[in-house]
């Protein structure tokens, strides 16, 4: 159970903007296992997407520094050529459901052809062996049948969201990331395809990379939650862990800030303001809105302690002595 | 993909104009084929721009169906040939062969002119001599012309053969032996002293079918002619393979003729093919290359892009009609060079627009999804970008076939068309510059004009048809 599938490595992706250098993602490290589904949850802004799109490379045109290492059966996918991550990375082994489902079908191709797409592209079989496999992921993510033969604009948006995680599945991925795969429904819809998505785990096997701001429906779903603040990820642990005793001052106050439905406590917030990503506060990006900030806060940013097994977080709380 | 071809259609097929456009392109296509089928491909050299062609034919004659019109009723042309004597006599010294033409002649003024057309002569003794008689309604004949083909040369050993590359037309209009016995029977029958050069000035074919009425007038001399051409052979082999005789009308056809005789039926009608073949071609060119520079430059982008683009705006920007005008001087006259200057003029507009269309659609999380799929670039061009611009694309598509068309016109009319088909823009250009215009020749200026812009009408009303279906929004509108 515990093989490591992707291993993501001082993973650094910053961008060039006409203000300066965008520190999208900053040394990231993650770990993702098979069979296992890690909730990436952070606040809009703070790199969530960008670690996705780096993930699978793909790169805007402003890109001023992609460098680290992400591991996925020995291979490097920072040093790998774009034509052999589009061969032998993008939806072979991982596969991606973007942001928004309404925009990402093209809305003049059938949903059925489009999600046959990629067994044709990658020149695996004729169209009517892909369409064979379509239909049966379409079957698979509970869509009826005559779905395969409708334009995009025919569909619901729940309807379209399940075409878009079949479209994911069709190559059979180790993992597939799902960058806000519900925030675009409401939510009855939204806990159907958070079933759904569960179903699929379970029967599937298949990693999850599950990418929301919304640690309420990370916790739905995930084995393992990594919270990320400012392009770093400040905490990571298991989903108990996480959830139950937060480490991070900022995951206590994101939880804090969640509305419970017993109970008269009222939702709490942080304040402040996110941190600029081009000009990052010094220190631990945290200290100007942590309520236990420390001078060693201001100067040093944080190593990666471990205040509990399989818990780590980016405090100097937990840093002790130093 | 085939049921939205279909709804498309249905679409277009509802309105009037959509049905107009291709009852009118249906036409168009069935005239061009029959021409493409039944004429041969060098027309335009062989008999357009053959005057000996046209020899034969009246000199700017209005359309026969203005006999309808007019009180005075102006002579038709006739034309008889034969390749069969109606009759043989054997005389002393040989065979005697007589072709016989009757004419019922009852137009109230004169023909035009009077030729004989002799072909495929040979001979084995002496030289073969040919006559022409005619006898008038009013009972008095004329010996009109006599003729002996040419004698052998010094080295040439029988059959002697005469007229064969090239036909012997003989034209008695203008011919001063035919004046002088022309002007004898005037004096003999009428008691009319008249020069021959008088008659030769008044005109040969007018003397023949008329009655002088005092000295220097003549009235039309209305009934039954008869023509005798009459061979006289020497040796039984002699043969005589055709006989042409052309009383020249004043009206010809159904679309009459130009200055120089020919009959503008045949040209406007070789123009269809031509007009189609350049509207059509040009376009489809244009369009590939245009949509196809637009798709690429929008979605690659970068330097290609910038190529492309200040390409576009230079070639667009620069005046289209003097360089057209300098290049197909410089490059020749020629239907293929005409076309290509045509395509290299007109895909700027289109590339530009397509690049714009792109820009936007690229942008499109869909083409984004399409790039994490793996989908290598030209895929991504060719089914997701190209379909959702294709419609607009399909209608430039032929929203650039009467630019075409006009173009060529005003090129040819400019006199830089290709000399070696008529077009409509060229017999109308000939029209002009041969002062058809200004003499009032109807005729020969207005049904090219007429029929180019019919062409382009109908692909207009199509475009037109084709609006909602480019355009949704029409669609619900209605």
């Amino acid at each position: 159970m515990l093989m490591i599938l992707l291993e993501l490595n001082q993973l650094k992706l910053y961008y060039t903007t006409i203000r300066g250098v965008v520190r999208a993602v900053d040394n990231v490290d993650l770990n993702v296992e098979a069979g296992e589904a890690v909730g990436l949850v952070g606040e809009s802004g703070c790199g969530k997407t960008s670690m996705a799109n780096a993930i699978i490379k793909m790169l805007p045109n402003n890109v001023a520094l992609y460098e680290g290492r992400i591991i996925l059966d020995g291979l490097n996918i920072v040093d790998l050529p774009e034509d052999e991550v589009r061969r032998k990375v993008r939806w072979r082994q991982i596969s991606i459901v973007f942001q928004g489902a309404m925009n990402v079908l093209n809305p003049v191709i059938k949903v059925g052809h489009q999600v046959a797409e990629p067994l044709i592209i990658h020149g695996e079989m004729d169209r009517d062996e892909a369409y064979k496999i379509a239909r049966e992921k379409m079957k698979l993510v509970g869509l009826h049948e005559e779905v395969f033969n409708r334009y995009p604009h025919e569909l619901s948006g729940g309807m379209k969201q399940r075409v878009v995680i079949a479209m994911a599945l069709v190559m059979n991925p180790k993992i597939v990331i799902l960058d806000e795969p519900t925030s675009a429904l409401d939510v009855s819809i939204q806990a159907q395809i958070m079933n759904l998505l569960k179903k699929l785990k379970r029967e599937l096997n298949i990693s999850m990379i599950f990418i929301t701001h919304d640690i309420a429906l990370a916790s739905d779903i995930s084995d393992k939650i990594a919270v990320m603040y400012a392009g770093q990820i400040v905490e990571i642990g298991s989903a108990e862990q996480v959830l139950i005793s937060p480490k991070h001052p900022y995951t206590q106050k994101l939880l804090k800030a969640t509305p419970k439905l017993t109970g008269e406590e009222k939702p709490e917030f942080i304040p402040g303001t996110p941190p600029d990503l081009v000009n990052p506060p010094s220190g631990c990006r945290f200290h100007p809105r942590c309520p236990y900030v420390m001078d060693i806060c201001r100067e040093r940013e944080p190593r990666r302690f471990e205040p509990e097994k399989g818990q780590k977080t980016m405090c100097w709380l937990y840093g002790g002595e130093t | 993909m085939s049921t939205r071809f279909k709804e498309a259609f249905q679409e277009f097929w509802r309105l009037n104009v959509s049905k107009i456009g291709v009852v009118f392109l249906t036409v168009l296509v069935i005239l061009s084929i029959y021409v493409v089928v039944s004429y041969p491909l060098d027309f335009g050299v062989r008999y357009w721009n053959n005057p000996l062609y046209w020899a034969d034919y009246p000199k700017s004659a209005p359309p026969s169906w203005v006999n309808y019109f007019s009180n005075e009723k102006i002579p038709e042309h006739y034309t008889f040939s034969s390749i069969k004597p109606s009759n043989t006599l054997l005389t002393e010294s040989g065979i005697r062969l007589i072709y016989l033409f009757k004419l019922d002649f009852q137009a109230d003024k004169t023909p035009t002119f009077l030729s004989l057309t002799v072909k495929n002569v040979t001979y084995y003794d002496k030289p073969v001599i040919i006559r022409l008689n005619v006898t008038r309604p009013d009972g008095k004949n004329i010996e009109l012309y006599r003729y002996t083909v040419p004698a052998p040369y010094v080295d040439e050993s029988p059959p002697y053969k005469r007229f064969y590359d090239q036909s012997k037309r003989i034209s008695l209009t203008g011919d001063l032996s035919v004046a002088s016995i022309l002007a004898r029977f005037l004096s003999r029958e009428y008691n009319v002293t008249i020069k021959p050069s008088e008659v030769n000035s008044i005109g040969q074919h007018k003397i023949i079918f008329s009655i002088p009425k005092g000295d220097t007038q003549f009235t039309v001399l209305k009934g039954d002619y008869t023509f005798y051409i009459i061979v006289d052979t020497y040796d039984s082999r002699d043969s005589v393979g055709e006989v042409k005789l052309v009383v020249g009308g004043d009206v010809y056809g159904f679309m009459g003729t130009d200055s120089l005789g020919r009959d503008l039926s045949v040209g406007l009608l070789f123009g269809f093919p031509i007009a189609l073949f350049i509207g059509i071609v040009t376009s489809t060119i244009t369009t590939l290359l245009g949509a196809g520079l637009g798709i690429m430059g929008g979605y690659i982008g970068g330097k290609l892009d910038e190529v492309i683009q200040r390409t576009a705006d230079f070639v667009n920007n620069i005046p289209l009609l003097p360089l057209l005008i300098f290049l197909a001087f410089i490059l020749g006259q020629n239907l293929w060079i005409i076309v290509f200057l045509l395509v290299v003029f007109g895909w700027p507009t289109l590339t530009i627009i397509v690049r714009s269309m792109v820009l936007q659609l690229k942008s499109g999380q869909f083409i984004e999804a399409a790039i994490a799929i793996g989908a290598p670039r030209w895929w991504i061009m060719f089914r997701h970008i190209f379909p959702q611009v294709a419609p607009f694309i399909f209608a430039q598509l032929i929203f650039f076939t009467p630019t075409f068309i006009l173009l060529e016109a005003a090129l040819s009319f400019l006199g830089l068309g290709d000399p070696t088909m008529p077009t409509w823009g060229q017999i109308l250009e000939y029209g002009f510059r041969s002062g058809g215009i200004y003499v009032g020749l109807w005729w020969w200026i207005i049904p090219p004009g007429l029929l180019i812009i019919w062409t382009a009408i109908t692909f207009v009303l199509i475009a037109l048809g084709m609006e909602p279906v480019v355009n949704p929004r029409l669609r619900r509108m209605k």
